[in-house]
Parts: structure tokens; C-alpha cells; sequence
């Protein structure tokens, strides 16, 4: 049973450890914005090539580059958890009367709605400085991103209980980032991979994220445009749910920094 | 409903004896092939204090994680305040301060920081957590740096941050593992003295150590655990009286000679112990005989009945905190 007092307990601790040190977050923000400036002329023809005759670039480039910086979060939320290893508060945490529900769900919480805002400030930044324009409904994109932002946070979980180290944590989430960010279509546009990388990608979260991005922001679709990345983006997600209930073991020994 | 509030500090019947707040009962415990807990039984009454001796590596640290649930025995069980930690290990441990043996705070919160969260999870809210948190901090000797981060404190301050966050919800069963390795000679003295506090104010304290003399400090009760089992338990007055012993101890710069080997004795290399209810007239009667071997001895030593002696009777082996190693 959750007590919603000792989660909200744990919650503010967490926002707490987070703004001593904003300086990730304001990193994982500006890195897209800077990179959307010089990336957005060169995705204009790609997107033109691709049947977009009045695309601008933004279309690819401020999606892309929001999706792969909230991939970013994977790394987060691992760090989150061996940190404790590494500050020796594990076991004082997992002595105190919180559950180990409490524990998960106070570390997850905080990091989706980061990447929920993340995601917002990024998305309104290409709206008013680079030209974004949404041809479809914008609040389909609402649903698509806090189940991406969901599925993501419960994929840092899933790494965190199958790793021992906190390096093997960091190696998976970047290594991850970079690769799906590819495969996905997040890095550069979808229809410019080879076609080995197209078949493979719907196995990424990031592909259905891009998806569900293209539907409705060139597509010009609604909430009917996201319905199947959504499903998608959930079904990994219990998917990486049901691994981190499985390998999650608090008791486990893990490194924090070695 | 929270038991938190039924089991506190300071309960007592009314002909004045103290309620058990820990029960150990057959606990068995395996690493592996490795044995670190071979069946351990123990008590403890609120107001009293437990010190748990033993060299590295005999258990004290696995018996101490299965107390406060972060371990589950093999076999056996921990009641803390009655309630069973491995079936209600919330509940459990609403009433457990553990202070682990390695230093754990939060880096980059403040002092303030730490002990409000800890503080919050054991269910303090607003004034009581605030007088709490200015209480424990008080003993500690934190009040100047509770706005400081933890991560600018020094080694000592950091140690007393980590025994405060154990205390700072009064718990009625404080798990203090080895508190003060690593401590300076203030925090030290301090953490000795708030562990007494604690008694008087009716906590149950296990105090696990492998410094022989802070549980003389303290006049603690002891449960001597060796190689998993405790070997021998009670106030130290009563241990003494009964397993320790005075001896006369002769140091050589070369194997112990024949002359010097009495009946009884121990031998490690080149030192000799010899038991004896007056030392010092065993050493005025054996020195003159040693004859050539005289001129080897390097220290003659008269060891009065103490903790050590009672280690030393009870296991076979001298006290060494860092080694389990035979003697003669």
C-alpha cells in the first residue's frame, strides 16, 4: 500500500536533490535548441524529397532533437538510483518506513514530468523561433508525450535493475540514446535510413515517438494519428515495467561510482 | 493502525521493568557456502544497551541488517516492539533507527535537509519534526550546521550527521553499527555519550563495535559473537566476574622458551600467557628462572581480568578487530 504522505515526503526530497544541481536539465534543454539551429536547413530538402513541399525543416529537427534529449532521462533516473549507492543512503532508505513502491515511484515521478516540461519548452522554442508549424491538433501530441515520457522513465528503471554498476547504467542509456535516436528516425529523417534500419525500427520507443510526431505535426492529423504510437509506447512500456518489477531487487549489491 | 506510537522510549511496567523491544530467536543466516550467522538468540529491553563484540567478519553487520529488515534470515525470526520484521517490515520498521557502518548522507543537501527527509518518512510533521530536528541536531553538536551542505562537512561532522538521521525520529530500537569507526576523539565522545542519553530515555540501543573499551565506557550489556554464534552474553560485571581472567604476559624476541611454557599457558610465536590469580608474584617467582633466556625478554605485562581476558576465555583467540587468528 502506498502512503501518499510518505510519497509526497520523497517526492520533494527528490525535486530537492534535482535543483541542487539544475545544471543537467538546463544542458538537456539548451544542447536540442542549439542543435535545431544548424540542423534545420540541412532536413529541408529530405522532408521536401519525402512529399513535404512546404516543410521548412523545423518539422523534423524540433521533434527529433526533443526526442532524443528526453532520452536523456534514462541516464537520469539510473543515475538516481546508484547515486544512493554512492552516497551510502540505500540502505538507510530502504530501512526507513518507505516501501520499495514509494521508493520507485518518488524517483520516477519527478523525472516524467521533467521531460513532459522538457518537452514543452522545446516544442515552444521551435514554435516561436524556428518557424514549427502544427498542421494537425497539438493536444494529440499531449497523450503521445507523457506516455513517451513514461515509457522512457520505466526503460531507466528496467536498465538500473539489470545493471551492477553505475557505468554499465550509463553505458546502456547513452549507448541506447544514440542508437535508437538513429534507428528511430529522431536523429536524422525516417525516410532517409537504410532500409534494414526501417524494418528494425518500430522495436524503438523512439520510432513511435517520431511517428506519432510526423502524423500530426506534417501529416496534419489528430488525436486519431497517435493512437497506434500511443499503444505502441505503452505496451513497451509495461513491457520495461514488468522487467524492473522482476529484476528489481533492493537488497541487490550495486556500485555506485567505481 | 501505526504501532509507532505504542512501542516508544521509556516504557516500563509499573514495578519498573523495562518491555522488550527486540527479540532475535534461532536466526540463521548463509552467504553462499559462507556461514555468518549459525543460530543467534537474542534480547533486548527498552532502556538498556546491547554492545554486539566481535572481530571483523563475525557477523555483527549481517545480524544488525537482519534486525532492521534490510536482510531475511535462512531461518528464524526478529520481533521488534512484537511486531515480526520479515511479515510487517514497514510497520517494523516505523520503530528502528539504523545508522548502517558506512557514512550515508546526502551530499548535496544540507545538514537541515537530511534529517527533515528522514525525519518526514518516519512520519513527523511540521512542529514535532522541526523540535526534533533541532533536538537531535543539539546532541550532536549540528545546531551551527544545519544550513550547511553535507558535502562541505568533514569526515567527523559527516559521521555525526549519519548517527542523527538514525535518531531523529526517537526510535524506540536504535542499530548503531560501529558509530564510531572512523570518528574523531569529539565525535566520538559525543556519539558515547547520546547513546547513553538514549538508554535513560528508555531506547533499546544494539551498539555493534570491535573497540573493547567503548563497551567499558558505556557499561554496556555484551553478546560476545564469534564466527556467528554468540558465545557468551551478559553485563559486563557478570562476564568478567565469571570468563575473565588476570594473567602475566612475557614477550620474547624469539620463540617463547621451554623455561617460561607453565602449564595452562598460551603461546602465540613469541609470547606466553599465563593465567594467574596474582601476576605479579608469578613474575617474581618465574623471572629469576629463565636463566640465559633472560636476556630475550623484551616485555613483562600483568593483565588484569577485563573484556579482552573474557574474549580470550571464550573463544580461545586473542581480541583482534581486524583478524581471527588462533593462539598457541
Amino acid at each position: 500500500m502506498i502512503s501518499l504522505r510518505r510519497l509526497e515526503v520523497i517526492l520533494a526530497h527528490e525535486v530537492r536533490l534535482a535543483t541542487r544541481d539544475p545544471v543537467p536539465v538546463l544542458v538537456l534543454i539548451l544542447f536540442p535548441i542549439i542543435t535545431m539551429a544548424f540542423l534545420k536547413p540541412a532536413f529541408r530538402p529530405a522532408l521536401v524529397q519525402s512529399g513535404h513541399p512546404h516543410a521548412n525543416g523545423a518539422e523534423q529537427v524540433v521533434p527529433g532533437q526533443a526526442t532524443l534529449s528526453a532520452f536523456f532521462v534514462v541516464s537520469l533516473i539510473t543515475v538516481s538510483f546508484f547515486a544512493e549507492y554512492a552516497w551510502a543512503t540505500w540502505d538507510r532508505l530502504r530501512a526507513s518506513a518507505a516501501s520499495s513502491l514509494e521508493i520507485v515511484l518518488g524517483k520516477a515521478i519527478p523525472r516524467v514530468v521533467m521531460t513532459i516540461a522538457q518537452f514543452a519548452v522545446i516544442m515552444t522554442t521551435g514554435i516561436v523561433f524556428f518557424g514549427l508549424d502544427i498542421r494537425g491538433s497539438a493536444l494529440a501530441l499531449v497523450p503521445l508525450v507523457v506516455t513517451f515520457a513514461v515509457c522512457l522513465v520505466l526503460l531507466g528503471v528496467a536498465v538500473t535493475a539489470v545493471c551492477h554498476t553505475a557505468q554499465q547504467a550509463q553505458a546502456f542509456a547513452v549507448v541506447g540514446m544514440v542508437l535508437f535516436g538513429a534507428i528511430g528516425g529522431a536523429l536524422v529523417p525516417f525516410s532517409v535510413l537504410p532500409h534494414w534500419a526501417r524494418v528494425i525500427a518500430p522495436i524503438t520507443p523512439t520510432y513511435w515517438a517520431m511517428h506519432g510526431f510526423t502524423a500530426v505535426i506534417l501529416n496534419g492529423n489528430g488525436v486519431g494519428g497517435v493512437e497506434a504510437p500511443i499503444a505502441a509506447l505503452a505496451a513497451m512500456a509495461v513491457v520495461f515495467g514488468l522487467i524492473a518489477l522482476r529484476r528489481l531487487r533492493f537488497d541487490d549489491h550495486k556500485t555506485g561510482w567505481a | 493502525m501505526s504501532t509507532s506510537s505504542a512501542i516508544r522510549p521509556g516504557g516500563a511496567d509499573g514495578l519498573g521493568h523495562r518491555a522488550t523491544v527486540l527479540q532475535v530467536e534461532g536466526v540463521h543466516k548463509a552467504y553462499g557456502s559462507t556461514v555468518a550467522l549459525a543460530g543467534v538468540d537474542l534480547t533486548v529491553a527498552g532502556g538498556t544497551i546491547l554492545a554486539l563484540l566481535g572481530p571483523n567478519g563475525a557477523g555483527k553487520t549481517s545480524l544488525v541488517s537482519i534486525i532492521a529488515g534490510l536482510r531475511r534470515p535462512d531461518r528464524g525470526r526478529v520481533r521488534v516492539g512484537g511486531i515480526d520484521v520479515a511479515r510487517a517490515p514497514q510497520r517494523a520498521r516505523q520503530l528502528i533507527g539504523l545508522a548502517p557502518q558506512e557514512t550515508g548522507v546526502y551530499l548535496p543537501l544540507t545538514v537541515r535537509d537530511n534529517l527533515r527527509f528522514f525525519a518526514g518518512l518516519a512520519g513527523l510533521r511540521r512542529t514535532e519534526l522541526r523540535e526534533r530536528v533541532g533536538a537531535v541536531a543539539a546532541a550532536l553538536g549540528l545546531e551551527p550546521l544545519l544550513g550547511r551542505r553535507a558535502s562541505q562537512l568533514s569526515g567527523g561532522e559527516r559521521r555525526r550527521l549519519h548517527t542523527a538521521i538514525a535518531l531523529v525520529h526517537r526510535p524506540a530500537l536504535v542499530l548503531l553499527d560501529e558509530p564510531t569507526t572512523g570518528a574523531d576523539v569529539r565525535t566520538r565522545a559525543e556519539i558515547l555519550e547520546l547513546v547513553r542519553g538514549l538508554a535513560d530515555q528508555g531506547s533499546a540501543v544494539v551498539y555493534s563495535t570491535h573497540y573493547l573499551h567503548e563497551i567499558e565506557e558505556l557499561d554496556a550489556s555484551v553478546a560476545i559473537i564469534d564466527r556467528g554464534r554468540i558465545v557468551a552474553d551478559g553485563v559486563l560485571a557478570d562476564l568478567i566476574a565469571r570468563y575473565g581472567s588476570s594473567a602475566l604476559e612475557l614477550t620474547f624476541d624469539r620463540l617463547v622458551p621451554d623455561v617460561a611454557r607453565i602449564d595452562g599457558c598460551t603461546v602465540d610465536g613469541s609470547r606466553v600467557r599465563i593465567p594467574t590469580p596474582d601476576p605479579a608474584l608469578t613474575a617474581a617467582q618465574l623471572l629469576p628462572h629463565l636463566g640465559p633466556h633472560a636476556d630475550a625478554l623484551r616485555s613483562v605485562e600483568i593483565v588484569r581480568p577485563s573484556l579482552e581476558s573474557v574474549f580470550l576465555t571464550v573463544t580461545g583467540r586473542h581480541f583482534a578487530p581486524h583478524a581471527v587468528e588462533p593462539v598457541g
